[in-house]
């Protein structure tokens, strides 16, 4: 039960970051989307790892180990927290300037822009 | 083995540690900034050429981090195709060092952390690790896509950066999957464990999702939507060395997932149509674009694709034709790069080009002479090697293959005959079209140089990559030299 839960709320989150990316055409709402869907995948790695019962695997002197989760998966969701971080973080400093550059956040139109300049440059 | 700090992390730790230092350094003296970077990197390639030397005479190396041995450790695994791709990186990222206005502490900074996460990429042999080096080298090559401080430069930058995040996305899900299934991220591990525990969908949808990670970088279809625009908006060096070496790299990561976790037939069709898909989608775009610059970012995706369609033939010789392809791309396209950011603007306003610069325009006739797979030139040799490899294992898939190949290959040769029509047109006096500096020259004729020096010593160079090839083919072989050290 617990299982599908989180397997089903880590895809869940997923496709709904997916859909915030492909579906929408306003970069910040693209960049939460990312966010939505990184938060799904780091929680699918957390739930690999996860074992009914389980207790943090720290192991104490003395006391019997019971069931404890596996430490990998934990370990990668923290780096990939933190990736996540500093990605979101470029991400955030690039709209700014994007912003600045074409008065628009919109992403069609940041790429009709994009393709017009390109091609300027050349001629 | 066992000295505290095995020779194989320097080629990493190097230039990780100089894109720390430089920030706080050029603080205080921007100009030295260049300068640094530029020690770093001979720096980092001289250990990496020790280790290549090393390798070369005494077999492939492994080290386990922190005296922890594999499977429970952290293994870095360097045989002498990584060592290849990692001199070729070295050599890339000193040849396209920013210069001029672009070379100030950001650029310098990036392109060490380039060079870092690149290094680390094609030694690791740990899948989480590879996940770590393969985002570190996003993360700089975002940054590297925006150096050029245009605004076209910072947004090509930005819809690459949500691209590239997906695709990350979906291999960090791929990987959970494998995690899952297997309960190691070690490749050597995985090779023993995978061929019973990760078949059916659930290793062919893995492998799906390490693709889409690693696809964005090598350029397959459909992850390349951004190649057109950055390499557009990037400074040419910047696109020279995307294109040219760090998009390789990508590509010899999934030919490590292919050999050492995905052996099956599935993994192969994979790679199989996406390269088919490339070279179509590519070539003919590159036939349809307005510019040089355009048509080369398009011809790239269907190298790469070329590369993929190699790679998907099973056995050493198709993994030698890869090699050979992507090499010679590796050293031809970064120069077509930097003579087309001089030629910007239409194909139809260079008429008479070779009257203004001749040097150039010869140095385009024999490095399209050589992509388009002319004799004496190396990558006739290359094409060659490839419709051997799929002569000597014949199947359906392979003879579609190499239908894609050729028909690609006439229309390369198509277009890149219409250019040099063009610079040769009668009737032009000349002076209408950019003279190029000896400076702006220089990277293009190295690179022309190493294709001619090439051609002279194809016949040890052949060996030395069918000898390469046998060595990474090898899964079980690559198992027993991490996984049983010391017994």
């Amino acid at each position: 039960m617990t299982g599908t839960l989180l397997y089903g709320g880590a895809i869940g989150l997923v496709i709904i970051g997916l859909y915030a990316i492909v579906a929408r055409r306003h970069l910040m709402r693209n960049i939460f989307g990312l966010a939505v869907m990184e938060s799904g995948v780091n929680l699918l790695l957390a739930s690999v790892g996860y074992r009914p019962g389980g207790h943090a695997p720290i192991l104490v002197a003395g006391a019997a180990p019971g069931p404890l989760v596996d430490p990998i998966p934990q370990a990668l969701v923290l780096t990939a927290i933190v990736i996540g971080f500093g990605v979101l973080a470029l991400a955030l400093a690039l709209v700014v300037r994007v912003r600045q550059a074409y008065g628009t956040l919109d992403n069609r139109a940041v790429a009709r822009r994009l393709r017009a300049e390109n091609g300027e440059a050349r001629s | 083995m066992s000295q505290s700090l095995p020779a194989i992390i320097y080629p990493v730790a190097i230039p990780l540690m100089g894109a720390f230092l430089l920030p706080i350094g050029a603080r205080r003296m921007a100009e030295l900034a260049g300068l640094f970077g530029r020690i770093v990197v001979l720096l980092s390639f001289s250990t990496s050429l020790a280790l290549a030397v090393s390798i070369w005479t005494a077999g492939p190396a492994v080290s386990a981090m922190g005296g922890f041995a594999a499977p429970l450790g952290i293994v870095f695994y360097a045989d002498r195709l990584a060592m290849l791709f990692l001199l070729a990186l070295n050599v890339a990222v000193f040849l396209f060092w920013p210069r001029g206005q672009g070379a100030k502490g950001g650029p310098c900074t990036l392109m060490l952390a380039l060079l870092a996460g690149g290094s680390g990429l094609i030694l690791s042999g740990d899948l989480f690790n590879i996940f770590v080096f393969y985002e570190i080298t996003a993360v700089a090559s975002y940054g590297l896509a925006a150096s050029g401080r245009t605004h076209a430069g910072f947004a090509a930058a930005l819809r690459f950066l949500i691209l590239g995040s997906v695709g990350s996305s979906l291999m960090l899900i791929g990987i959970a999957l494998i995690y899952a299934r297997t309960g190691t991220l070690n490749l050597a591990d995985l090779s023993r464990i995978a061929p019973h525990a990760l078949t059916g969908p659930v290793g062919l949808a893995a492998f799906i999702l390490l693709l889409a990670g690693l696809g964005v970088k090598a350029e397959l279809v459909p992850l390349n939507t951004w190649v057109p625009e950055v390499y557009g908006a990037a400074p040419a060096r910047v696109s020279a060395l995307l294109a040219g070496v760090v998009s390789k790299l990508a590509m010899v990561v999934a030919l490590r997932f292919v050999v050492q976790v995905f052996p099956g037939d599935g993994a192969h069709t994979v790679l199989l149509v996406a390269g088919i898909l490339g070279v179509l989608a590519g070539e003919l775009a590159a036939w349809r674009a307005g510019s040089l610059m355009e048509t080369f970012s398009y011809s790239s995706i269907a190298q790469l694709g070329m590369v993929a369609l190699a790679f998907s033939i099973s056995g050493a010789a198709g993994i030698a034709a890869g090699i050979a392809l992507a090499l010679h791309h590796a050293v031809v396209k970064p120069a077509f790069f930097m003579l087309a950011a001089r030629w910007r603007g239409p194909v139809g306003g260079l008429a008479g080009a070779v009257k203004d610069s001749p040097l150039a325009v010869w140095l385009f006739v024999i490095l399209s002479l050589s992509i388009i797979g002319i004799p004496p030139f190396p990558g006739f040799w290359a094409k060659f090697l490839f419709l051997k490899a799929a002569f000597a294992a014949p199947s359906a898939g392979v003879w579609i293959a190499v239908f894609v190949m050729l028909a690609g290959t006439v229309v390369e040769a198509a277009y890149l005959f219409r250019a040099v029509l063009v610079f040769f047109a009668d009737g032009e006096r000349g002076g209408s079209t950019p003279r190029f500096a000896f400076a702006q020259l220089a990277p293009a004729l190295g690179l022309g140089a190493v294709l001619l020096a090439a051609m002279v010593f194809i016949a040890p160079l052949g060996a030395s990559i069918s000898g390469m090839a046998d060595e990474a083919s090898n899964a079980a072989a690559m198992a027993a030299r991490v996984l049983d050290r010391g017994e």
